[in-house]
């Protein structure tokens, strides 16, 4: 074994139920380096960090820090081994102060006679953050006085103040601000000047060659390859994170047909308080309208706008007929269907069954006669038949929605809106965190429903499909619409990044 | 003005909200009946009053920041007040009889509800309702369906001192666990994120159960206090212990809504009074039973909205 490697991931494997996150990933990390890991949603990334760090048991496959076999039971374990991770969302506890969050786990340090000395940890905890530059945070402050930026960086001293070997950065760099990027920067910097290494996980790829000095990439649970950052372009990254040449059958091959004039829904001057801002556009009969964006640019509430899902709405989103849309049930009676970027949370009911999960929005057709009794029959039938349309992968429509994987939640989604006969989607971002078969299959269907002159608007923050699906795309930025691109063969992901950021 | 406010401490703000619901409480009775309350000397009798309640709600705290609930309440109350009275009579084992059968029987009856709940896996709120029916039970055997009386020469924590003092050693030690225990951050971590506090490595189940024992000590401490103030106790069934649970509940209400601002202590006894504040003026009023529920019901609901924020779409269950 090299001096250098600090630690070697072997055949490391995790399932969820019957999705296969990971399979069987070896690579190595060295000491003093930047190590970034990139690949789509639902790549693996954070399943690999999350079981190094103790978030998530190891199933199969074995870490080696520093030539010892470790297996962390959860983070305070992980951080004693001397690994530590920044989080995606919001990693520090409401309620406890400042303090408290840093050292949560880690008392052992300031208690005596099973007393602790608040006073002396209040004191360590002001002494790390001037130590970091952090003069305004003050350690005995509750964590709540703090806003979402500062409270990331108390983040940064929990997880580095105790020199650990690997810190995991878990694509917290969106979240943040120039300012609180660069200095999360210069603490990367920090960490990697003094031997020890940082895992990188970011989707900003230009970031990710600038910041890192090895890259390794996933793609559906599987290790692709290890590259060092100064040998690459951003262009060879995106083609070995998606994995194939984009061919006719995976997204749409036509170009050049014309959209219909038929305006089916036109939106105008809608404003949602903080999110976004006098957003208006039109949407033609048969169109497949995508939005894109950062993941903050307000592109996924214009979903929820157009449903009558947002809270305090401004301006007009009108039907064909002149039917305005101001709530939920005025847009499923008038045919408008939408799926939430929060599948678990927003869109399918856990544990309920496919069947009634298909059924639920078309209940009011599903009675006996015109009566308002329930027909079991006609709904067993409905959701039959409409699953099955779907290919959902299933033993039979009792089976609960909890025990599929995330690409067949999403169909049984669908399913539902198309049983309901909508005639206006609006899909957020239907792949996200879907195998690559599975993308395809929606894909198709969405090609198809376009064909039969439904009308789509799908959001989402993957360019690339995007630009393989829509007809026309509007780039959202800080909550107003920035461009617009039509659909042509020759438009690629840099123009549309150009108007994003 | 309201900039002003915006930039003081999240501690100096809450008290600021606390003692003007203090000052609002009173300023609206003194002007319905202004003879017959509000004087100094009857908001010491209406503080000491709540003083009996506030040691419960604070214990109470401990389960409801983990996000846990007690219907058990009044139920732990009867039974402790019960046991605490016969030690002291019975046996003849005096206060000590009373103060440590008291505070024994409310962490065992905490320990009960902690190791079933966390046990049986279901939610904290039936497990403590069913329990509830039986501790009532308990009581009523032991006592023969008898009211157990306390002999005037054992009801010291009844009056002034004694009842101050116990209190004050009761917040103290509440004040000690939250502030210089790994228990006390910890009961905020596992009400704040289950599962992170789980990824700390900290034994969730474990603190659960520590958090009912030492709330149901607490209740116990609230038994002494009752049954001393009120000389006797009688042990009903049925479920009738529940309005006991009213009062500590919404003191710890208090408690929630000001955890933001690092003062939930501080807000609980602050709140208890406030709440004692508008029932004797009710009393003072001499306004009906039921229309003293109905407004205290509304109080309730209105100081809670106020107090505490749901962000817009947020679910409440």
């Amino acid at each position: 074994m090299s001096e250098d490697i600090r630690l070697q991931v072997s055949h490391i494997s995790k399932t969820f139920g019957i999705t296969k996150a990971l399979k069987d990933v070896s690579f190595n990390i060295n000491k003093g380096e930047v190590h970034a890991l990139i690949g789509e949603n639902g790549s693996g990334k954070s399943t690999l960090t999350n079981m190094l760090t103790g978030i998530y048991p190891m199933e199969s496959g074995t870490f080696t820090l520093d030539g010892v076999q470790i297996h962390p039971k959860n983070q305070v374990d992980a951080n004693n081994l001397g690994v530590s991770i920044i989080v995606q969302e919001l990693g520090t506890l409401s309620g406890l102060t400042v303090a408290e969050n840093i050292f949560l786990g880690h008392e052992d340090r300031f208690m005596k006679f099973g007393f602790r000395n608040t006073h002396a940890m209040n004191a360590e905890a002001d002494r790390l953050l001037q130590r970091y530059g952090f003069n305004n945070i003050k350690a005995s402050n509750m964590v709540d006085d703090y806003n979402f930026e500062d409270r990331k960086l108390v983040e940064i001293v929990k997880a580095t103040y105790f020199n650990p070997k690997i810190v995991v950065i878990d694509e917290t760099t969106t979240a943040l601000s120039q300012e609180g990027r660069e200095v999360l920067y210069k603490q990367m910097e920090a960490i990697r000047a003094a031997g020890n290494t940082v895992i990188f996980i970011s989707h900003d790829l230009p970031e990710v060659i600038a910041k890192s000095q090895t890259i390794t990439i996933l793609r559906d649970g599987v290790y692709i390859d290890t590259i060092k950052s100064a040998d690459v372009t951003e262009d060879q990254l995106k083609k070995l994170m998606v994995g194939r040449e984009v061919t006719g059958d995976y997204y749409r091959s036509d170009y050049g047909e014309k959209i219909s004039e038929e305006v089916v829904l036109s939106v105008r001057h809608v404003t949602v308080p903080g999110i976004i801002e006098d957003v208006s556009f039109d949407l033609h009969k048969g169109e497949i309208l995508g939005f894109g964006g950062l993941s903050e640019s307000g592109m996924h509430e214009v979903g929820k706008a157009i449903f009558g899902a947002s809270y305090d709405r401004e301006g007009e989103v009108k039907l064909q007929d002149g039917t305005a849309i101001n709530d939920i049930p005025t847009a499923i009676k008038h045919s408008v269907a939408y799926t939430s970027k929060d599948r678990d949370n927003e869109s399918v009911v856990i544990n309920q069954s496919i069947r009634d999960n298909v059924a639920l929005p078309s209940l009011d057709r599903l009675t006996y006669g015109s009566s308002r009794f329930l027909s079991w029959p006609r709904i067993k039938e409905f959701a039959q038949k409409f699953a099955h349309e779907m290919s959902v992968k299933m033993v039979n429509t009792d089976q609960f929605v909890s025990e599929l994987s995330g690409g067949n939640k999403q169909k049984v989604v669908l399913a539902r809106w198309i049983g309901r006969g909508s005639d206006i989607v609006v899909l957020d971002s239907p792949t996200r965190g879907i195998d690559i078969k599975v993308k395809q299959d929606i894909y198709q269907l969405m090609n198809r429903m376009r064909q039969e002159g439904k009308s789509i608007i799908m959001i989402s923050e993957e360019l690339m499909e995007l630009i393989g699906m829509c007809d026309r795309i509007i780039i959202m930025k800080d909550g107003k619409i920035s461009g617009e691109a039509p659909r042509s063969r020759e438009l690629d992901e840099n123009s549309l990044i150009s108007m994003m950021v | 003005m309201i900039d002003r406010f915006n930039q003081l401490s999240g501690a100096n703000k809450g008290y600021i909200v606390l003692t003007a619901l203090v000052f609002l409480s009173w300023l609206i009775f003194k002007i319905l009946t202004p003879d017959n309350f509000g004087s100094p000397s009857n908001l010491v009798a209406y503080f000491q009053a709540s003083l009996i309640t506030t040691v419960g709600a604070i214990g109470f705290y401990f389960v409801m920041d983990m996000g846990m609930f007690d219907f058990s309440i009044g139920a732990n109350i009867i039974l402790s007040a019960i046991v605490g009275c016969q030690l002291a009579t019975n046996f003849d084992l005096g206060y000590a009889g009373l103060i440590l059968g008291s505070i024994a029987t409310g962490a065992l009856v905490g320990l009960c509800n902690g190791f079933f709940y966390v046990k049986l896996r279901i939610p904290s709120m039936i497990v403590t309702a069913g329990l509830a029916l039986i501790y009532e039970s308990i009581a009523n055997y032991m006592a023969g369906g008898v009211e157990q009386t306390l002999p005037s020469s054992l009801r010291a924590f009844g009056q002034m001192p004694g009842n101050i003092i116990l209190a004050i050693v009761t917040f103290i030690i509440a004040y000690v666990v939250l502030n210089y225990t790994k228990f006390g951050t910890y009961t905020y971590a596992i009400g704040s994120d289950e599962f992170v506090a789980k990824n700390m490595g900290i034994n969730v189940d474990k603190f659960k159960v520590l958090a009912f024992i030492l709330s149901g000590a607490f209740f116990g401490a609230m038994a002494v206090l009752t049954i001393s103030y009120g000389s006797s106790m009688v042990a009903v069934t049925g479920m009738a212990s529940m309005s006991r649970n009213f009062i500590p509940t919404m003191g710890c209400f208090f408690g929630l809504a000001f955890m933001k601002y690092g003062i939930p202590l501080q807000a609980i006894i602050l709140g208890e009074f406030i709440v004692n504040i508008i029932f004797f003026g009710f009393i003072s009023l001499g306004a009906p039973t039921a229309i003293q529920d109905v407004i205290t019901g509304f109080a309730l609901l209105i100081i809670i909205t106020l107090t505490t924020k749901v962000t817009k779409g947020e679910i409440v269950k």
